[in-house]
C-alpha cells in the first residue's frame, strides 16, 4: 500500500504548476513547456479546443434562434454577466451564469468570468497598448498605492517577445506614452476618424488620435502559421472562437504551442481549493484541487507554482491558503492580499453625429475597432484637481437605415431600400483609478461555493477622484467633438458598477518592500519564493492602457526568471 | 441541445409547408413547440395573415413564405415579459374581429391601433426583424458577409 501511495504521488508531481489556462495562464504554461518542465495546466472550467469547441463559429444570423437575442429568462436570471456587452447568444456558452458561481457584494461589482480552457482570452476585446514609464512611475510621481518594482526597460523585451507571437496589429506612433512595438501592419483609421485626428492633433498640442492597437494576425509572420493560425478576415465574430486564430487567444495559440512540445498535462474541471504550504522547506508544495464534477479531492505537486487564474480568483486561492505559517493567507506578511483592488473607469461615453465627408463610406469591418486616444491628462505633470488620466477609443461608422414608419408594400421597399444616413461618431473613457486598501476581496466566514471554497466578497467602489476625471472627459470630449464640427452631442453618463470594465486588478500587488506588498519586482511572491503571481491581481496600479499585454509580458517574464533560478537551486 | 433542436425544427418548418394549416379549429396547438405561451392554430393562422400585411408578397416572397408569424411567436414566447406575453395574446384574440382575410382589411384594422399599443409594437418590431434577418434577404437583398476579409475606411459612395 505505501508503495502504492509513493507512485501515485509521483504521478501526481510535475515541474510546475500553472492554475488557471487564460491569458496570462496561457503565457505561463507556453514558456515553461518550452523550457522543458513538465507543466500540469489546471484549469477549473470544461475543455474548449480551438476550432472544435466553437459551437457557433460559423453560423449566420438567421441560425440564432433567437437571432442573437438573450432570452427574456436568462435575462432575469443572470442581471450581473447580460449587462456584459458580449453576453449574446452567439457566446452566451463561454460566459459564467449568475446563479452558477455566487459571490457577495459588499458594494455593487459586476464580476464577468469565464470558466473554460481559454478563460477570458476567448471573449476579450482584442485592444493591446502597451504600458509606459508614465503609468510605472505614477504611484512614486502621485503618492499613491507603492511604486512599481520595475520600470518600462524590464519589460521591455518581453513585450517584444510576446507581441511578435501573439501578433499584434499597430502603428508606429513614436509617442513616449504608448511605446511602439513588434507590430503587424496597424488598420487604418477611416475617413473620418483621420478627419478628427487631423483636427485634434492641430488644435490640441499632445493630443493624439490613433489606429488601435489590437491582438490580430493582420498580416501573417511564418511564426502565426506554424501556430495554425492565419490572417484575421475582418469577421468581428471574436466572442464566438475564431477558426481562423485571427485574434490571439489561449486556445489558439499558447496552449496548442505548449501541448506540442510534450510537456504540457492540461487538465480541465479541476478547481483549485488552495496551495499547499511546508513549513519545514519554506516553500509551496503543490496544491489542492476538487473535481468540477465529482467533488473528488486530489494534490498535486511541484517545485514551481504560477498562479493565473483571473485577477480576483487568484486572490479567492491565496487568501484560502492558509496554514500556521500563513494564517491570513499565503504570503500574507504584509496584510495587503485582497486589498488595492482597482480596475478601469468606463463610466462614460459620449455620441454625436458628422455632416460631413458624407461622399464617403466604409466597406468590410475594422477588427481593431477604430482609433485609440492615449492619455494626455496629467501626464507631464500634475494639472487637474484630480490625479492620473484616462484614455479613450474614439470611433465613426456610416450608418445606413430606413423608414420604418409605414406598413404594407412601402414598407417592404422600404426597408429593402436602406439609405446612409450621417457618420455616427462615438467614444468611451478608459479612466485609471486609485488602488486603496479599502477597495478589497475578502472570504465569507460562513457561506461556501459547491466545492467547499468559501464564497468571496467584493467590495469595491469608486471614488471622488473617479468622479471628477469622469466629468473632465466628458467636457472635454465634448470640446473635441464641438471643435471637429460634431452635431447632437449627446454625454452618456449611465453609471456602471465596477468590475464591468472587467479590468479589474490588484490585490497581491508587487513592490520592493515586502511589509507593503505581496511579490518582488519578478512576480515572486516575497515570502514563498517558488510561487509567482502573473495575472491581474499583481498589478500595483492600473494605467489607463487596457492590462492583458501586460500580463503576457509579465508571465514570461517571469517563467524566464523563476525557471534561471530554479536550475541555480535557489528555488 | 434543446436549442439545437429547436432550431433544427424552425429549418424543417421553414424549409416546407406546414402540416397543421388545414387546422382551424381554435383548440389544436400552434405547430411549433413553445414553452410559456399557448398560441393555438387559429392564433397562428391569424398571425401569418397580420406578417403578411405588413410585408407581403411583391415581386418577392413576403411575410408568411419566410415563416415570419412563427418567427413572431418564438420570440413572443421566449424574449418577452410575462405581462408582454398576456398584452399580446390578448390583442392578438382582439384581432379576431377583422373583417375578411384580405390585406386591405387587415392593414386597416392595424392602422386603427394606437402607435404605441404592445402588441401592434411587438407584432411589427419582431416581423421586421425576422424579415431583415431571414436567410432570403440577408442573401438576396441586404447581402451578409460571414467573412469579408477586408477593411477600407474610405470608400466613395456612387452617386
Amino acid at each position: 500500500m505505501a508503495n502504492l501511495n509513493i507512485d501515485s504521488e509521483k504521478n501526481r508531481t510535475y515541474d510546475a504548476i500553472v492554475i488557471g489556462s487564460g491569458i496570462s495562464g496561457g503565457w505561463s504554461a507556453k514558456e515553461l513547456c518550452e523550457r522543458g518542465l513538465k507543466t500540469l495546466v489546471l484549469e477549473r472550467g470544461r475543455d474548449v479546443q480551438h476550432i472544435k469547441d466553437y459551437p457557433t463559429t460559423n453560423m449566420y444570423p438567421w441560425e440564432f434562434e433567437h437571432r442573437n437575442e438573450i432570452p427574456y429568462k436568462i435575462q432575469q436570471e443572470n442581471p450581473i454577466v447580460n449587462r456584459c456587452y458580449a453576453f449574446h447568444e452567439d457566446a452566451a456558452h463561454f460566459f459564467v451564469k449568475d446563479q452558477e458561481h455566487p459571490y457577495i457584494q459588499e458594494k455593487p461589482f459586476d464580476w464577468i468570468r469565464g470558466y473554460q480552457v481559454g478563460g477570458k482570452s476567448l471573449l476579450w476585446a482584442r485592444q493591446t497598448q502597451r504600458w509606459s514609464d508614465f503609468d510605472f512611475e505614477g504611484p512614486a510621481r502621485d503618492g499613491f498605492a507603492v511604486d512599481w518594482p520595475i520600470r518600462y526597460a524590464d519589460l521591455k523585451p518581453w513585450y517584444d517577445h510576446v507581441e511578435r507571437f501573439a501578433g499584434i496589429a499597430g502603428n508606429k506612433d513614436g509617442l513616449p506614452e504608448l511605446p511602439d512595438g513588434e507590430f503587424l501592419p496597424g488598420y487604418p483609421l477611416n475617413v473620418v476618424e483621420k478627419y478628427f485626428k487631423q483636427t485634434i492633433e492641430s488644435k490640441y498640442p499632445g493630443r493624439k488620435v490613433i489606429s488601435a492597437r489590437c491582438a490580430h494576425v493582420s498580416k501573417p509572420e511564418p511564426i502565426h502559421l506554424q501556430q495554425g493560425r492565419t490572417q484575421c478576415q475582418n469577421r468581428k465574430l471574436c466572442q464566438r472562437g475564431c477558426p481562423f486564430g485571427g485574434y490571439f487567444s489561449s486556445n489558439a495559440s499558447t496552449l496548442p504551442w505548449a501541448a506540442k512540445t510534450g510537456n504540457m498535462t492540461l487538465r480541465p474541471d479541476s478547481v483549485v481549493h488552495s496551495i499547499l504550504y511546508d513549513e519545514q522547506q519554506g516553500k509551496a508544495v503543490g496544491v489542492k484541487v476538487i473535481d468540477r464534477n465529482t467533488k473528488e479531492e486530489t494534490d498535486f505537486y511541484a517545485r514551481l507554482i504560477f498562479v493565473n487564474a483571473a485577477a480576483i480568483n487568484t486572490n479567492l486561492i491565496l487568501l484560502n491558503s492558509t496554514s500556521n505559517r500563513f494564517p491570513n493567507g499565503l504570503g500574507n506578511d504584509s496584510d495587503t492580499l485582497g486589498k488595492y483592488v482597482a480596475f478601469h473607469n468606463y463610466s462614460a461615453r459620449i455620441h454625436a453625429e458628422y455632416e460631413g465627408l458624407l461622399d464617403f463610406k466604409t466597406d468590410g469591418r475594422n477588427p481593431a475597432g477604430g482609433g485609440y486616444i492615449p492619455r494626455f491628462r496629467n501626464l507631464h505633470k500634475q494639472e487637474t484637481d484630480f490625479l492620473r488620466g484616462y484614455a479613450a477609443g474614439f470611433s465613426a461608422w456610416r450608418s445606413s437605415g430606413s423608414d420604418q414608419s409605414g406598413l404594407g408594400a412601402d414598407l417592404k421597399e422600404s426597408l429593402l431600400h436602406p439609405k446612409l444616413g450621417n457618420w455616427g461618431v462615438g467614444s468611451h473613457m478608459m479612466g485609471e483609478t486609485i488602488p486603496k486598501a479599502s477597495n478589497y476581496v475578502a472570504l465569507d466566514t460562513t457561506q461556501k461555493d459547491d466545492w467547499g471554497i468559501p464564497l468571496l466578497k467584493i467590495a469595491v467602489d469608486y471614488d471622488d477622484n473617479d468622479a471628477k476625471m469622469k466629468k473632465d472627459y466628458l467636457d472635454t470630449l465634448e470640446e473635441m467633438f464641438t471643435e471637429a464640427g460634431f452635431t447632437n452631442i449627446r454625454r452618456n453618463e449611465g453609471w456602471q458598477a465596477p468590475g464591468l470594465d472587467i479590468h479589474e486588478m490588484g490585490g497581491v500587488r508587487m513592490g520592493n518592500n515586502p511589509k507593503t506588498s505581496m511579490l518582488n519586482k519578478w512576480n515572486q511572491m516575497h515570502a514563498v519564493p517558488n510561487v509567482f503571481v502573473t495575472d491581474g491581481a499583481c498589478m500595483t496600479s492600473t494605467s489607463t492602457q487596457n492590462p492583458s499585454l501586460t500580463y503576457m509580458a509579465f508571465s514570461a517574464r517571469s517563467v524566464d526568471y523563476a525557471v534561471k533560478e530554479l536550475k541555480k537551486g535557489n528555488i | 441541445m434543446n436549442r439545437r433542436s429547436a432550431i433544427k425544427q424552425l429549418f424543417v418548418i421553414a424549409g416546407g409547408m406546414m402540416i397543421a394549416t388545414s387546422c382551424s379549429n381554435d383548440r389544436k396547438k400552434a405547430s411549433i413547440e413553445l414553452h410559456n405561451v399557448h398560441f393555438s392554430a387559429e392564433d397562428e393562422q391569424l398571425l401569418k395573415q397580420l406578417v403578411e400585411a405588413i410585408i407581403p408578397e411583391t415581386d418577392s416572397p413576403g411575410a408568411a413564405n419566410l415563416n415570419l408569424h412563427l418567427f413572431v411567436m418564438k420570440m413572443v414566447d421566449d424574449c418577452h415579459s410575462p405581462e408582454d406575453q398576456a398584452q399580446f395574446v390578448k390583442s392578438l384574440r382582439d384581432a379576431k374581429k377583422i373583417k375578411t382575410k384580405n390585406t386591405e382589411d387587415t392593414l386597416a384594422y392595424l392602422r386603427s391601433l394606437p402607435q404605441e399599443d404592445v402588441f401592434f409594437k411587438i407584432l411589427k418590431r419582431r416581423t421586421i426583424q425576422g424579415y431583415l434577418n431571414s436567410e432570403y434577404v440577408m442573401k438576396n437583398k441586404l447581402i451578409y458577409e460571414l467573412v469579408p476579409g477586408r477593411y477600407d475606411g474610405a470608400v466613395k459612395v456612387n452617386a
